[in-house]
This record gives C-alpha cells, structure tokens and sequence, in this order.
C-alpha cells in the first residue's frame, strides 16, 4: 500500500491534560491509518480518550505529541488561518447535539460553510439539491430548526457536513440524541453515502447498533487502542457484524469492571 | 466569608458589564447635578434678581428627578433581568448544593449594593467635580465676576443621589429576584438552554406578510404623526399634542415590529448566492430586532426625544447672545428734581454719561376730565385696522386686531426724548413730517411685528381728534425704558407739540433713562459696571430699575431652558444606548455557542469579529436613523411652534452642533460595544 493512499494517519499520538501532579494523560501512543473511502468506527467507554482522539482530529484540541496527517499535511500543526481554511471544507463535522443554527433555515445552515469559504452557493445548487434528496430532507431545506424534528435536524447537519465535498466527515456521537428509528435512518443514509459517493467518515459511538454500519472499528480504553474489529466483505451480515461487536464490548466492559 | 463571596461576585459583574456599569456612573453624576442645581453660583445670583422664576425652577427639579429615577429604572431593571438571566444556572445550582433562598436573595440583593457603592464612590467626587466646573464655566460666559466663586456642596443633593440610586436598584432587583426565587432549580438550570433555543416563529409565512402588512402600517402612522406636528403642533392644541404622541408611538412600535419579517425577506432574497458571514450576520441581526422590537422602539423614541431636547438646549443657550436690545442703562421714576440732584452728585456724576427723560403718556379721551381748557379728542386706529382685516387670515391678525380694538385709546411717547434714546443707541432719530406719525411696540409683542411690519408699508392711517394721520414705514421697537418701568404694548410716537396738547402723564409717572459713561462699561464689563453702579445707587432710596434686572431673567431662562433640556437629552441618550447595547452584548453572549459552531465551520476570529461588528452598526444603525428621520420633523416642528426661542439664523448652528454633539456620543458607544464584543469573541479562542 502507498502512502498516498492513506487518507488520515495518526502517529504515536500523545495528549495530556493538566500539569504537575494533576497531570493525566488521555491519548498514550495511538496510531492508526484511515484510508479514502472508508466508514471507521471509534468505540470505547467514557474516559477511554475516544473524544479527545476525534477532537485532536477535528483541530479543536492540540496533541501533545505526535502527528496527524490529512491528505500528507500535517495540521496538528496549523494554526489560525489555515485551520480556518481546513475546517468545513477538507473536514466536515457531525455533533451529537445537531449544533446547527437556530436562526438560520436548512438550506442556510447547509450552505454556510461553502459562504464562510468565499465560494458562490449557487454554483452548487445542484450538489445540494443531490444532497437533499439522499438525506430525504428536500421538504425542510426553507424551514428553521425549530421546526424540525431531532432526525431532519441531524440530517441537515449530515448534509452541511457533505456540502463541501470534505476529504473526511468526523462524527461525534451522531445517533446519541436521536431515538432508534431516527437513528437507523441517519445510518444508513451516511452508510449509502460513504458506499455511493465514497465518502470517508469517522465516527465515535457508543451505541453498538450504529457502529455496525461501519467498515472497521477501533476499540480504545485508556488511550490505547485495545482492539480492531473488521466487516468481513463480502458476505458478513449487518447481524454477525452487531453480535462481535458485542461480543468485544462486553470484553471491554469485563475488563474494565475487573480493573475496579 | 459571604462577603468576600458578594464582593468577587460583583467584581465579575462590574468587569463583564462595563458598559451598564459606566451608565450607573453617568446617571449618579446626572442626578447630582440637576439636584444641585440651586446651589449654582449663577442660580444663587439669579435668586436675588428673579427670585419668583427660580423658585419655580426648583420647584420643578423634583419633578425632573423622579422623571429620571423612573428612567433609571427602566435601565436597572432591564439590565439586570438580563444579567440574572445569564446566571440562572449559577444561582440554580448553589441552590442544589444546599444554598437557602434567603441567603441567595441577600447575595443578590448585597451584589447589588455592593456595586451601587462603588459606583458612588467614583460617580460622587466625579459629580462634585463636574458641577463646580459647570459652575465656574458658566460664570466666566457671562462675565459675572460679580459674586466670588465658592466651592459648594449641595448635601440634600448629594442625599437624595444617594438614596434615589441605591433605593431604584434595590426596588428593580428585589422584584426581579422575588420572580427568580420562585422558580424551581431544575427551571433555573435549564433555563439559559431553553434561551438558546429560542424560536422564530412557527407560522412563518403568515407572520412574515402581516408583519410586512404591520411595517407598512407603522411607516404610514409615523408620516401622518410627522403631518400632524408640522402643521399643527404650533396651535399647541392638547387634543392634537396628545394624538400626534399616541400615532408617533404606535408608529414607532409597529415599525419595529414590522422591521425584522423585513430583514429576513431580504436576507432570504440574497443567501442563495451571498458568500462570507453574509447570512449568519443577517439572521442574528433580524433575530435581534424580532425578539426586542419593544426595546428597539423605546430606545428610538428616547434617541428622538434627546435630540429634541439637545436642540431646544442648545438654542436656548445660543440665543443668549442676541438677547433683549438694550436702550438705557438705568430707568428712574420719581420726582425730576430728585433724581436729577442725584445723577449729579459728585459720588455718581462720574459714572454717568447721559440722562434724558422719557416722555410718556395716556392719551387723553373725551371722558378724561381734565382742567385745561383743550377739546378733548377722539382717537381710532381706523385706517390701521382696515389695512389688517385686509391681510390672510391668520391667528396673528386675529390676535393684534383683538388687541388694537380692546384699547380705544393708546400711549402717546413724545418724539424729541425717543430720539434721544436712538441716538444713545447710535441709531438714527426719527423725522416726522406734518401728518406723520411713527407706531411703537414692545418687543415682547414681537409676535404681531412681522404683520405690523408688512402693513406700515402701505402707511395705513389713523384718525387723532378731527385729523387724519399718516403712520410712518418703519416700526418701532427700541424699548423706551431700561427693563419693564413701563411696557407698551402699541403706542404712537408723536412730535412734541402734538404730545404736549393731547398726552396726560400724572407726577408719580415721570420717567427718566440713564446711559453710563462708555469708558467705564467697557473697563468693567456691562455686567459688572452696572452692579457697582446699582450698589452705590441703593443709598438713595430712588425707585429705579436697570437693565440688570432684563440680563438677569434673559439668564435665567437661557440656564434653566439649556440645563434642565441638557439634562433630559442626557438622561435619555445614556438609557437608550444603554439598553440598546446591553441586549446585544446579552444576545450574543447567550448565543455564544453559534458563533463557536462557526467557527468550527471554518470561520476565522477576525471574520466573526467583524461579522459582530457589522451587527453592531446595523443594530444601532436602524433604531438611530428612525430616530433621525423622526427627529428631523420633531426639530422642525419645534421650530414651527416656539419660533420666537430659536432664532432660525441660529437654526443650522443649533442643528449642526447637536448633530455634532450627538454623533461623537454614538460612535463612543459603539465603539465601546463593539470592543466588548471582540473581547466575547476572542475567549472563543481556545477553538481557534
């Protein structure tokens, strides 16, 4: 495999928070590779370090050490301009609480990091409309939040993180405010994007049911990751693919409990 | 302990609301200077002459004061809800962790007092300051070197600042936290993201076309307000005021309302192909004038009628300048022989430059019984009064053809002693020819002059005894005495003969007018020349007046008009903007998490900043420019209807001055909003 088709690499990544003797380090040493296309999935207990790994990725936190490379540029190391630059057009951002703007329409909402960029939201009429149909929200694209139900809402959101044709989409716990048929529904039309469009997406969940859309899956627990889990292609089933996740779940779940 | 609680608490507040906290400054020092007001070096002098008027005054400052507490009220009240808004979640968990409500109600309420304190303790000495140089600053315009400055404190002022401030805070707090203390923790803790979930609303489609339908409605009630107050406001109708005031105000508010639907049709017009922050400036705009049209509209109206105030105060004080004419110095009634015997005594001859005496008198009607043997004579202003009733109709040729046939028979001034007096003037005496004579009025009639001034032209007649008279072109208005001694309201100026034969003046009505010697008054100052010169006077026991006593009221009502309109236009800017910026800084502060959400999108801390920025000028932009446009008719209506206290000359100077004025005190705001908001932006940083 080249490097060229490693899409996201994370090398020897290291975070501490605090200093002194309150010093706890999060992220002890992960490294892992994303290639184009892929649907990774990131588990893990609360205080495994999940969050602050996608965060690290997501430009919001500095790493203490070691890289992040995306498309071969490292911007772990970026600062001011060109983070702005790469936020919202080379990384699309999916939160658990929707975080869209109240006072903003859907299409507003969806557009507004192509305006943020300086690009013309009408020379992308037609990705939008494309995009609007995938993610059945065509019927809310004039409506404000409020007016929407938790799913078009997370929806939306899915479709301003795509707008910008982003090298990755991060996914924050998209399904944790959703209920179970809302859920579902995100789930499989991001995993009918990432399928059609090759769209690369990394999630972190928790919940295993929408972890089993995924291609791949990192397990972590106490900033190491502990296990990789990978859909056999061709052939296993959505079904098999929930029970090992499971399976390693209640492994984790064991082991740490032993721990304490 | 607690206190030590109170005190960081309210250091928080005090840093986080700075700009609330300079306006409570500013309304201390406010208050302490209107109620110190009759403490004034200059109202402690004016006191002396116009006695009656400044008790009035100061019987009006009360009235002044409780207009401005309710204002600051206003201001505490709101600026407040808003603070404790933002910290519900604060106060509903220390009331998880087992704070009582009491104590929480006495922390609140010591917040409060701890702040209003420190506010005093700067707000007092900076007051104290201030009135001192008001004090002395207005003493050197006018010359008055007269009574020696002293530093006065005024102690009823200063107490009643005190308790009116600390007593409003206290009174807006303790409803504002008896409301808070009755809601539940859990409301309390979730309340500020029920805040932040605000919505627009839901029927939006039907809401947008109505309030469309609402703006229109409220543009057409403010025109037809504007209308009203050109044309009729100077009838100064009650019916008419108040109907002008409730069409204005409706028209204001139901502009505002109207206003945001509008913002968003035209926001909604240009997304689809704007780029930048375009739309995110927009929306948080439009939700800004949606969610405080009320206190957009308020703030408005309190902008209009600051600017009205500053232009009636200004002019006021300009017109100081051009003040009643002077004629005489000293007027003197009495017996000739003793006045004159005083004039020329060696203590005041010096002083003296000239004395003539003012021949004035009744004219004698056929009743007026009278022991000389001259036929009586009949009078009529005939000719005059035809040439009137010929004029367009208008109220003041109804007024003056009231006033000339009330009184059949007018006051007669002699020619050769008005001639003195123009010549003292330096003006150019009067010459009459056979049949002539000249009309006189006193400046406080000025109303009627302009009307008088058109009809002389045509030199109407009127009939004294048989003969026929005719009026000269010219009307005059010198003032035949030094201050009021006497004042005519239309009198004839007649040749001396003619004033001999038919004028009646008894003993006790002899007038005589003084002039000081020229070197003298330009040595000390008229002011002062003219008190030294009452102060040596006085030891006569003469019956006199001076035209010290015309400066004094001129004075008066040039500081009472320009202070107590200073004063409002002030107290109603600060609260404005006040307001006006507060709910702003509050908006974004509890909508904090979209600009970080734009941030996360990719927008850089200079773009949102700016962004902010642009919120801010628009914010302020809209309710000002209503406020201008409204004020543009308020002014010119207040022109139409006191046109005699604002000299039109002084019109421009006057508008230019406020606009002036006015402008520097708004760009200060927003410069300071927007400061405050970058500061907002910037703790954002930890995501850039």
């Amino acid at each position: 495999m080249r490097i060229s088709d490693k899409l996201l690499q994370v090398k020897e990544l290291h975070k501490t928070y605090g200093k002194g003797q309150s010093e706890t380090s999060a992220l002890k040493g992960i490294t892992f590779d994303v290639l184009p296309g892929e649907f990774l999935g990131i588990m893990g207990a609360s205080g495994s370090g999940k969050t602050t790994l996608l965060n690290c990725i997501a430009t919001m936190l500095k790493p203490t050490s070691g890289n992040i490379l995306l498309d071969g540029q490292n911007i772990s190391s970026f600062k001011g301009s060109q983070l702005a630059k790469y936020r919202g057009s080379k990384i699309g951002y999916l939160f658990q609480n929707f975080e869209l703007l109240d006072n903003l329409t859907a299409r507003e909402n969806i557009v507004l990091p192509l305006s943020i960029h300086g690009e013309n939201p009408k020379n992308q009429v037609a990705k939008l409309q494309k995009l609007a149909k995938q993610l059945d929200i065509d019927d809310v694209l004039n409506k404000f939040p409020s007016q929407m139900s938790g799913g078009q809402k997370q929806r939306v959101a899915a479709a301003r993180a795509l707008i910008s044709n982003p090298s990755i989409v991060l996914a924050d716990e998209p399904t944790g405010a959703l209920d179970t048929k809302n859920a579902k529904v995100l789930m499989e039309k991001l995993s009918s994007i990432n399928h059609t469009d090759g769209a690369t997406i990394l999630m972190v969940t928790h919940d295993a049911n929408a972890a089993s859309f995924c291609s791949r899956i990192l397990f972590i627990q106490d900033g190491v990751i502990f296990h990789e889990l990978r859909k056999k292609v061709p052939g296993e089933s959505q079904n098999s693919f929930y029970e090992r996740i499971l399976t390693v779940l209640a492994q984790l779940g064991g082991g740490s409990s032993n721990v304490l | 302990m607690f206190f030590d609680f109170i005190k960081r608490n309210s250091r928080k507040t005090r840093k986080e609301n700075g700009v609330y906290f300079a306006s409570l400054i500013i309304s201390i020092i406010a208050f302490y200077v209107i109620l110190s007001l009759g403490e004034q070096d200059v109202m402690i002098y004016l006191k002396t002459v116009e006695s009656d008027a400044v008790a009035r005054l100061l019987l009006m400052i009360p009235m002044l004061y409780a207009v401005s507490l309710f204002f600051v009220f206003f201001l505490v009240y709101f600026a407040n809800k808003y603070q404790l808004q933002l910290r519900n979640h604060e106060f509903g968990l220390y009331l998880m962790m087992g704070m009582k409500r009491s104590k929480l109600f006495a922390m609140i309420m010591g917040e409060t007092l701890w702040n209003g304190l420190i506010a005093l303790i700067i707000g007092i000495p900076v007051s104290l300051f201030l009135t001192e140089l008001i004090s002395l600053a207005t003493s050197r315009l006018i010359g008055m070197g007269i009574i020696g400055h002293q530093f006065h404190i005024s102690w009823v002022g200063l107490g009643l600042t005190v308790v009116g401030f600390i007593l409003v805070q206290l009174v807006a707090m303790f409803i504002l936290s008896f409301k808070m203390s009755r809601k539940e923790p859990v409301d309390l803790l979730n309340d500020q993201k029920e805040e932040t979930q605000r919505i627009l609303s839901p029927a939006w489609s039907i809401v947008s076309l109505l309030t469309g339908a609402v703006f229109l409605l409220g543009a057409i009630f403010l025109c037809i307000a504007y209308g009203l107050a050109i044309l009729y406001l100077r009838s100064l109708d009650y019916k008419i005021f108040a109907l002008i005031l409730i069409v204005g105000i409706a028209g204001t508010f139901m502009l505002f309302r109207g206003l945001g639907s509008l913002i968003g049709a035209w926001i909604k017009r240009k997304s689809r192909s704007s780029t930048g922050l375009f739309v995110f400036t927009g929306r948080q705009l439009q939700e800004n004038v949606l969610n405080q049209w009320g206190s957009l509209a308020i703030s408005s109206l309190l902008i209009l009628m600051a600017m009205v105030s500053f232009t009636y105060g200004i002019s006021t004080a300009l017109n100081n300048s051009d003040a009643s004419s002077k004629t005489a110095d000293f007027t003197f009634r009495g017996s000739e022989k003793e006045i004159v015997s005083v004039l020329k005594s060696e203590k005041l001859e010096s002083y003296v430059k000239e004395f003539y005496a003012m021949k004035v008198g009744h004219f004698r009607t056929p009743d007026t019984e009278n022991s000389e043997n001259e036929a009586p004579s009949a009078f009529s202003w005939s000719g005059l009064l035809e040439s009137i009733s010929s004029e367009v109709k208008s109220q003041e040729k109804d007024i003056l053809l009231s006033n000339l046939t009330a009184r059949e028979s007018p006051y007669l001034i002699s020619l050769s002693s008005y001639n003195k007096l123009l010549s003292s003037i330096n003006q150019s005496p009067i010459k009459l020819e056979n049949d002539e004579v000249a009309l006189y009025s006193d400046e406080e009639w000025s109303h009627s002059h302009g009307l008088l001034r058109s009809v002389l032209q045509s030199n109407p007649i009127v009939s004294i005894g048989e003969k026929q008279y005719k009026l000269t072109s010219k009307l005059y208005t010198s003032n035949v005495v030094a201050d009021r001694a006497i004042t005519l309201s239309y009198a004839l100026i007649v040749p001396d003969d003619m004033y001999n034969a038919l004028a009646y003046s008894s003993q006790d009505s002899y007038l005589l007018n003084m002039v000081l010697e020229s070197n003298f008054v330009k040595e000390k100052g008229l002011m002062q020349a003219m008190y030294e010169v009452d102060e040596l006077l006085k030891t006569f026991g003469l019956d006199y007046e001076s035209y010290l006593s015309s400066m004094g009221r001129q004075l008066f009502y040039t500081v009472a008009g320009s202070y107590t309109t200073f004063y409002l236009g002030i107290m109603f800017l600060i609260i404005a903007n006040t307001v006006l910026g507060l709910k702003f800084l509050m908006q974004q502060k509890s909508t904090r998490h979209r600009y970080s959400t734009v941030a996360m999108l990719g927008a850089s801390v200079e773009s949102l900043c700016s962004s902010a920025r642009i919120q801010i000028w628009l914010y302020f932009g809209l309710v000002i420019s209503v406020a201008l446009i409204s004020s543009i008719f308020g002014i010119w209506s207040l022109l139409e209807t006191f046109p005699n206290s604002i000299n039109i000359n002084n019109g421009t100077i006057t508008i230019v001055i406020s606009l002036i004025l006015f402008v520097v005190f708004e760009l200060c705001y927003i410069w300071m909003i927007q400061r405050k908001s970058d500061e907002e932006i910037k703790k954002l940083k930890e995501i850039g």
